[in-house]
């Protein structure tokens, strides 16, 4: 009979591998598909599964994040070592995705970690000194989830900021290698050449 | 075949006996539904309108009967169905065979209620159950090795010598691995059925109840050997809730006491299209989500350990609230603070959220961390169409094919190299990368050594 002691740890064992042939990729857009993922690794890399990460808990306009996992953990290690070496861009320019290791943790489908301690008691108000305790940790927990959110709205921030210096650099030089086109395909430059006496017509 | 469901692909496989009362209800051996092939004592999805969930089955008993396609369906308990009478600890996936007798055994469905094809494996150690390989086991969508018996609400590991009527064997693994290879274990497995199954057969029943009701109208022709298993029928409409007994009603099974397996479980013509078929029974966590969202029994807990997986939260919730709820983590693994870990929990009724949400904040602490919680789902803005760094060059000179290729550009990836402009943006975004993590990595240090410093704090 499958005795409930040895099984978990097997199970958990398993899914332990399973994390480690696994990349956690975020900053994606949230056009890319898991088929993009897959041909995106191709050259490195067999996806096996892409897992979609919901976001469920941050009130902002997040990119979209996924855990892949691939056939083995050579091949995590080289879409790794993709993504890191070089700026590795997937369905869009320039910003590029973040690859790290997958951690436990980030399956929401997972099976319990055999050993896991999950004692509990109740404070209650009589309890006096340490219900006050506890009252003000779990204060100091809301209180730094606030500062998690600060920052990561502050972070998103700066990347809209980046975005648009970007994009009106971007403009910017468009407009101007525009203009200079312009200006040759038009004959100006022909005449300015010809008026100043200089000989352009090598170069262009 | 009546073609009345929408041009869905439908042949009947191989036929078995006649039988029912006036001859008129045709048994047979398998059939192929939009281009699946089911066989008896396949596993397969069931769904119900307005039903969420799918529920899982074997079929027993293939018929067709006045244009009316039938199956009979043997159930399979999921741990949620059963959980009173549940203790220790689950596996993964695991699912439980009714057996005994009584209402939730097994009941009889239209052939079109069947939503898919389901892979059950038996993983018992009995010697009668041929032992799955490893990969036939990873491949299964469910496993069991436990049976409740639905009469007596028991669960048990032992293998009953029959399950409403048939020889267990039969609804172990087939005897061959690959399912395409059915025919000889079905031919095997019929025989032995018909010949071992005393249940069905009339005369049986007349010694067991000798009650009129066993008398009914089942001609003497129809009581040959081999069509025997088809004459206990006096079907339809009469005996469909209930196992094929020709059970006197005052007999009603004790078992009232809650399995909510249901009777009837489709309508006809509200059969999703069938672009849905996958999502059918496989409803996205998501969605589930927002269903409970909706009806009120949705929990939101914070400050749990981050390491807890769905089954440690549940059985937490058990043991310390009393209370059954499905619930998984939902950390986002970029954003979230590590320290802080959040789960949902989606309960059984609004009441028992209501209640969980007050003893929870009334002050459950667990390993050294009070946790908190509130209802509902979390307002989350939807995604936008794309994402903040991906520019796009506006060009009004670009013409269609260009713009086209600029669309196609979504599903490609490369390397950016050294030598291009967009290296140089690209790198930008590296920095500030780099930067964000390093910021998440201080603020989620200082939180860590805030919690201990109060840990230790609190411990003089």
């Amino acid at each position: 009979m499958a005795t409930p002691d040895e099984d978990p740890k097997k199970v958990y064992a398993d899914f332990e591998k399973k994390v480690k042939r696994t990349i956690y990729i975020d900053h994606l857009s949230p056009q890319v598909t898991s088929s993009v993922i897959k041909a995106a690794l191709a050259q490195c890399a067999n996806v096996v599964d892409v897992e979609f990460i919901f976001n469920h808990t941050i009130p902002y306009d997040i990119p979209s994040a996924a855990l892949v996992e691939l056939d083995d953990e050579i091949q995590a290690k080289a879409a790794l070592d993709l993504m890191n070496d070089f700026p590795f861009i997937i369905g869009g320019m320039p910003r590029p995705v973040r690859g790290t290791c997958a951690k436990p943790e980030m399956f929401r489908e997972r099976p319990p970690c055999p050993g896991m301690k999950k004692e509990f008691r109740w404070v209650k108000q009589e309890d006096g000194v340490e219900y006050e305790g506890m009252k003000k940790l779990k204060i100091l927990a809301k209180r730094q989830e606030v500062e998690n959110m600060a920052l990561i709205k502050n972070q998103l921030e700066e990347e809209k900021e980046l975005a648009k210096q970007q994009q009106e650099s971007l403009d910017g030089n468009y407009k101007k290698y525009d203009m200079l086109e312009n200006v040759i395909q038009n004959g100006d430059m022909k005449s300015l050449a010809q008026h100043y006496g200089v000989s352009v017509a090598d170069e262009f | 075949m009546d073609g009345s469901n929408e041009n869905i692909q439908f042949s009947w496989g191989k036929k078995r006996a006649k039988g029912g009362a006036k001859m008129d209800t045709q048994f047979y051996d398998s059939f192929t539904f939009d281009n699946v092939k089911y066989s008896l004592y396949d596993s397969v999805y069931l769904f119900k309108s307005g039903d969420p969930e799918p529920h899982v089955g074997k079929i027993i008993k293939i018929w067709q009967q006045n244009q009316a396609k039938k199956v009979k369906i043997l159930w399979f308990f999921f741990p949620d169905e059963i959980r009173k009478h549940l203790s220790g600890p689950v596996m993964e996936n695991e699912i439980f065979l009714a057996s005994g007798e009584g209402t939730g055994l097994a009941d009889i469905n239209p052939l079109e209620a069947i939503g898919g094809k389901c892979t059950v494996v038996c993983i018992s150690k009995d010697e009668k159950n041929r032992q799955p390989s490893p990969r036939e086991q990873a491949m299964a969508d469910f496993i069991f090795y436990r049976f409740f018996d639905v009469g007596k609400c028991k669960l048990s590991e032992q293998l009953p010598e029959k399950i409403s009527g048939l020889e267990v064997n039969l609804l172990l693994n087939p005897k061959v691995e690959q399912v395409t290879s059915f025919s000889e274990q079905e031919a095997h497995g019929v025989d032995q059925k018909v010949l071992n199954a005393p249940l069905p057969l009339p005369q049986s029943t007349v010694k067991e109840d000798e009650s009129p009701v066993a008398a009914v109208s089942v001609p003497q022709s129809v009581v040959k050997e081999e069509e025997s298993v088809a004459a206990a029928i006096p079907l339809p409409q009469v005996a469909i809730k209930e196992d094929d007994f020709p059970k006197p009603t005052e007999n009603v099974p004790k078992s009232s006491e809650n399995i909510p397996k249901p009777m009837q479980k489709v309508l006809y013509g509200e059969r999703p299209s069938k672009r849905d078929r996958s999502k059918w029974f496989k409803l996205s966590w998501d969605t589930r989500l927002r269903n409970a969202d909706e009806q009120g029994t949705l929990v939101y807990i914070q400050n749990l350990d981050i390491q807890f997986a769905s089954a440690d939260i549940e059985e937490l919730i058990r043991d310390a609230l009393q209370l059954n709820c499905i619930a998984k983590p939902i950390n986002h693994p970029t954003y979230d603070d590590p320290n802080n870990g959040k789960a949902y929990a989606i309960f059984k009724t609004k009441d028992a959220a209501d209640s969980a949400i007050s003893k929870i904040n009334s002050g459950l602490v667990v390993g050294g961390r009070p946790l908190y919680c509130s209802k509902g789902l979390l307002k989350v803005p939807k995604p936008s169409e794309t994402l903040v760094g991906h520019l796009t060059i506006s060009n009004l000179k670009m013409g269609q094919r260009q713009r086209e290729e600029q669309k196609k550009a979504v599903s490609t990836s490369h390397c950016s190299q050294p030598n291009t402009m967009e290296y140089d943006l690209a790198l930008d975004w590296m920095l500030v990368r780099e930067k964000q993590e390093k910021k998440f990595r201080i603020l989620h240090k200082k939180h860590t050594e805030e919690r201990k410093s109060f840990a230790s704090m609190m411990g003089k």
